[in-house]
């Protein structure tokens, strides 16, 4: 072996190998099993980070699964019966390590660490929330309605959590539904939401409505929803889907509801009092079923970490907008996000996953530290992604370059809620539940989606990644006056068609051919890493 | 049966959004207030000096500028109504009524809003200056904090905005003046639907939807005459002396706007008996009370939302009493069946048809027929396949009852 | 060697061994293969074969619940 190899290969086993072609590089698609997309061997990103990969992140994520199991359970035991009773809990939980390694394949370094954070702080609020549903569910406690079944407090996975804080105080445990069900299924192992869809056109529910409402009322028609609480809650977010899911979700739950609808047009200042009141009538229902009162304390107390929790994402933003710093990659900024907003304040996991981020990028800021150093284009993506290939960008950044900084779905609670006073608090918490989630930009007027040229201007981005959701019908809706301010505006865009939760619609391998063939022939680029052109994941998770 | 003196008049004035009643209202210096929705109150379009026009895209099966606006995953509905405004079709309108009730509707409407923002550029697709749109917040439920909010709503967004740009008087006496002119349209369409439900009935479905059609598209003071007449003239109608039908029917569903649809299930032996679907008259054509002590406009907002239907009410109670409503209309006018149709796309009802179909069949012994349409009645063949299976059916279960 | 040491020694091994396992585990995406290969099949086949309740019986009462109403 020549001298010149010797040194590479030394280099390569220090560092890991380089990303781009040119130098040499990595080759990543190689690494992994055609159609399954499991590994031959996971990735060597050089002595440092293959040991961080593996102790801070394989090692330490499995050590916390059972350890977070046995903080949040009230029996661990209830654990094992709940994953062998639903298929979303055990054709779930068993791959989430695969799930990290999806998000962060490629990652180097200040990325690495900072995007495993905020995996981390996704799945330890969903052991708790899965917890919280078996802790209660009487189909595993012999049919009897234990005390965790009395304070837990059920909603639709559209409701936003912080409604529930004034309860939390005196014990009640608020579960959105369709969230661990639905919506983390999809991005953990995109195999199981596909039994919820196909059982909801099992009952003659048309394939045409928006897939995520069609997966939410298929948990209901496979049988599929803990019997946790003895009511719930409704709500119209996001759309006419939504709605609609309510009227399967009253008959199949058949438990009180109490339907929380909030108005459309939120930028008329007068629905403002109407949905306060909306709300405070929903807060009476809460009273009502649970005998326990509203608490103030209990509110202030989670409102105050939420908007710490916000200006926290403030600062990140603001680096990320006007630096190279910024070190949380598309997916895991995204992600974070939504399910930190879904869930709430019911644990302290987001702040300190915010925390431990914040150090890594004020380490990179201080340090001018590029964690994204083959940044070509500054991505921003809008509308809603494909939840079955979240980790799209993971590729994007690895394939092309693309680093994707932010997406529409973070932007949309951009705010933080007073708590000086009741009628503040209320009036904030009302702005707050009619932007999200995916209200924000979707309704209330045309000129919302069309926000995405100031953020691309605060964002610093010279690129588009349009997401296309093809059953959804407020996107598609302004689907050609998009095509035309692109074109008006020469925006560099590029189109990602997707069904939500369902990879038979439009594969990933399409997905990414559309990406790729944009980039050769309108950019005119080659890619970083050619492995990962053309690779068949029919199979993945 | 003899014909009805006014039905092909009647027919061509649904040929065009802009008919010949519309036109001379125009021409009479009445503004046209355009609308897509129960949930914006027509009677409030109607105040002297304004009339209302149920926005409709008649023969229009090939939307295409719209799909390139608007995609083709969106319910067809909608996108024909861009197509018919992007072909200048509803330049006539001075102003769009518009409300957020539905994704596509409100798509539409916000396309044919002038954009303030410049963050999209205005496609000006409603050719006349004084035109402008104005969107209503409809909440969706029946309680007091609803009416209040739908009150406020309707007075900001449809009272002040006609006053403002066109000067209409909005006062109490002006509303009551139209509500009992609205009352009247009312009394005369149900005096007429009642027909149908007569064991024999002395009109079809298909000649009260273009009637019903007809009370919606037109200005109110001119089509007023016709209905009159065509009331006095139902008092003598005989039916044929045997039965033309095989069976009767309860229409309900979402948007139909096509009569067309009508004549093809009644042409399979169904007689649509009740049409209770988004431009039907069992909620539209009920008389509006205003009671003792309550303005005008509050009792508007009370009667629009208690008496709709609409799948996108969301309390339990309420989703509950839908069902419950279709029962009691069959056993009403005395229908043999339902139809629940709902247009491709439509989110609301491809929910609401599914629960229909199981509940009204389990719990009320109704045979159900649950389709799945175009806005524009294209898949004939199929639909007239499925009608025919589900009269022979209705026919089966009723030699087995012994009836 | 006192028996401190040896122990030590020992457990230092041990841990050592146990961390080499571990990493070629890590390594060689045992986990992902077991998983996919042989627990998700497993359990794909339990969820398929499962007894469930049929949904659209469900009753649909009509009177069942009250009016939430709180605002009067």
């Amino acid at each position: 072996m020549a001298k010149k190899d010797i040194k590479k290969a030394l280099r390569d086993f220090w560092y890991g190998k380089p990303h781009s072609a040119e130098e040499g590089g990595r080759r990543l698609g190689e690494l992994l099993e055609d159609k399954t997309q499991l590994y031959k061997h996971r990735e060597w990103r050089g002595v440092k980070d293959t040991l961080y990969y593996f102790y801070m992140i394989w090692g330490y994520n499995y050590l916390h699964m059972v350890t977070d199991i046995i903080k949040y359970s009230n029996n661990p035991i209830d654990f094992l019966k709940g994953t062998w009773r639903y298929r979303w809990m055990g054709q779930t939980y068993l791959p989430v390590i695969h799930w990290f390694d999806r998000g962060l394949q490629g990652m180097r370094g200040e990325a690495l660490a900072a995007s495993a954070w905020h995996y981390r702080a996704m799945v330890s609020a969903s052991i708790q929330q899965m917890c919280n549903f078996f802790n209660a569910d009487t189909r595993l406690h012999h049919g009897k309605e234990n005390n965790a079944y009395r304070h837990t407090i059920l909603a639709k996975e559209t409701t936003c959590g912080t409604l529930f804080y004034p309860w939390m105080d005196a014990g009640y445990r608020y579960v959105p539904i369709e969230m661990i069900p639905y919506f983390v299924t999809c991005h953990v192992n995109s195999h199981t939401v596909l039994n919820y869809i196909d059982a909801a056109q099992s009952i003659g529910l048309p394939g045409d409505p928006c897939p995520m409402c069609q997966a939410e009322a298929g948990i209901y028609v496979l049988d599929d929803v803990p019997d946790c609480s003895p009511m719930a809650i409704t709500c119209n977010e996001a759309c006419d889907g939504s709605v609609g899911t309510a009227i399967l979700q009253d008959w199949f739950i058949n438990k009180p509801l109490f339907a929380l609808p909030l108005p459309m047009q939120f930028d008329d200042p007068l629905v403002k009092k109407y949905c306060m009141k909306e709300i405070e009538e929903c807060w009476k229902f809460i009273e009502e079923q649970t005998g326990s009162p509203f608490s103030w304390e209990s509110m202030v107390k989670r409102l105050e970490l939420q908007n710490r929790l916000q200006r926290d994402e403030w600062e990140k933003w603001e680096v990320a907008g006007k630096t190279d710093y910024y070190p949380v990659n598309g997916v895991a900024q995204a992600l974070f996000r939504i399910f930190s907003t879904q869930y709430g304040i019911q644990g302290d996991f987001w702040l300190e996953a915010s925390e431990k981020v914040k150090k890594i990028m004020y380490k990179c800021v201080e340090k001018k530290i590029n964690p994204f150093p083959q940044t070509r284009h500054r991505v921003i993506a809008w509308s809603c992604a494909p939840l079955y290939y979240s980790n799209w960008c993971t590729w994007a950044y690895n394939c092309w370059g693309l680093n994707t900084l932010i997406n529409m779905d973070s932007l949309m609670f951009d705010m933080e809620m007073r708590t000086d006073s009741y009628e503040n608090m209320l009036e904030d918490m009302a702005t707050y539940h009619m932007w999200a989630p995916m209200r924000r930009m979707a309704v209330g007027g045309m000129h919302h989606i069309f926000e995405l040229w100031e953020y691309m201007e605060k964002f610093n981005c010279d690129m588009v990644a349009m997401y296309d959701q093809l059953q959804c019908k407020g996107m598609q809706g302004v689907h050609g006056l998009f095509e035309d301010e692109f074109r008006r505006r020469d925006i560099k865009a590029f189109w990602m068609p997707h069904a939500l939760p369902d990879c038979r619609t439009v594969s990933r391998a399409e997905i990414r051919s559309l990406i790729n063939d944009y980039m050769t022939t309108v950019m005119h680029e080659e890619p970083l890493d050619p492995s990962l052109l053309d690779f068949d994941d029919s199979m993945t998770w | 049966m003899r014909d009805l003196k006014h039905l092909i008049y009647f027919e061509n004035l649904l040929q065009e959004a802009n008919n010949e009643l519309v036109q001379k209202a125009k021409a009479e210096g009445k503004r046209a207030i355009g609308y897509t929705c129960y949930f914006m109150p027509e009677v409030l379009l109607d105040l002297p000096g304004c009339f209302s026009v149920r926005l409709r895209a008649p023969r229009c099966t090939s939307p295409d500028i719209a799909t390139y606006y608007m995609s083709g995953r969106v319910c067809h509905y909608g996108r024909s109504l861009m197509e018919r405004a992007l072909e200048g079709g509803f330049n006539f309108l001075d102003a769009q009524m518009a409300t957020e009730t539905c994704t596509v509707t409100c798509r539409f409407q916000e396309h044919i809003q002038q954009k303030h923002l410049d963050s999209v550029e205005d496609m000006r697709i409603i050719d006349n200056d004084d035109f402008f749109v104005e969107f209503t917040d409809v909440p969706f439920k029946n309680t007091e904090n609803s009416y209040q909010h739908y009150e406020t709503q309707l007075r900001a967004h449809v009272l002040e905005p006609l006053h403002e740009h066109f000067g209409i008087d909005i006062s109490d006496e002006a509303l009551l003046q139209t509500i009992e002119k609205h009352n009247e349209i009312c009394r005369l369409i149900n005096e007429i639907g009642d027909y149908r439900k007569l064991d024999n009935p002395t009109i079809t479905g298909y000649e009260f939807q273009v009637i019903q059609l007809v009370s919606l598209v037109c200005p109110k003071d001119l089509i007023l005459p016709y209905l009159r007449e065509t009331a006095e003239e139902m008092k003598t109608r005989e039916s044929d002396i045997k039965k033309n039908f095989r069976c009767k029917v309860v229409l309900a569903g979402s948007e139909n706007d096509d009569p067309e649809f009508t004549k093809l299930i009644e042409s399979c032996g169904a007689l649509v008996v009740c049409d209770r679907h988004c431009y039907g008259a069992v909620e539209s054509r009920i008389p509006i009370v205003v009671p003792e002590g309550k303005s005008p406009l509050r009792a508007i907002a009370e009667h629009y939302l208690k008496t709709s239907n609409c799948p996108r009410f969301m309390p339990q109670d309420e989703m509950r009493a839908r069902k419950q409503r279709i029962a009691d209309l069959a056993g009403e006018y005395h229908a043999d069946g339902v139809i629940v149709a709902s247009n491709k796309f439509c989110e609301y009802w491809s929910y609401e048809r599914v629960i229909d179909t199981f509940i009204l069949k389990r719990d009320f012994g109704l045979p159900v027929c649950s389709i799945e349409k175009e806005y524009i009645n294209s898949a004939s063949g199929q639909l007239r396949t499925r009608f025919q299976a589900f009269v022979e059916s209705v026919e089966i279960k009723h030699i087995q009852e012994g009836k | 060697m006192c028996k401190v040491s040896k122990f030590l020694l020992k457990f230092c091994g041990i841990v050592l061994l146990l961390n080499v396992g571990l990493f070629l585990v890590f390594f060689f995406d045992l986990d992902g293969k077991l998983l996919y290969r042989v627990v998700e099949p497993f359990l794909k086949r339990h969820y398929d074969n499962m007894d469930r309740k049929d949904p659209v019986k469900t009753p649909y009462d009509m009177e069942k619940f009250p009016k939430y109403k709180y605002d009067d």
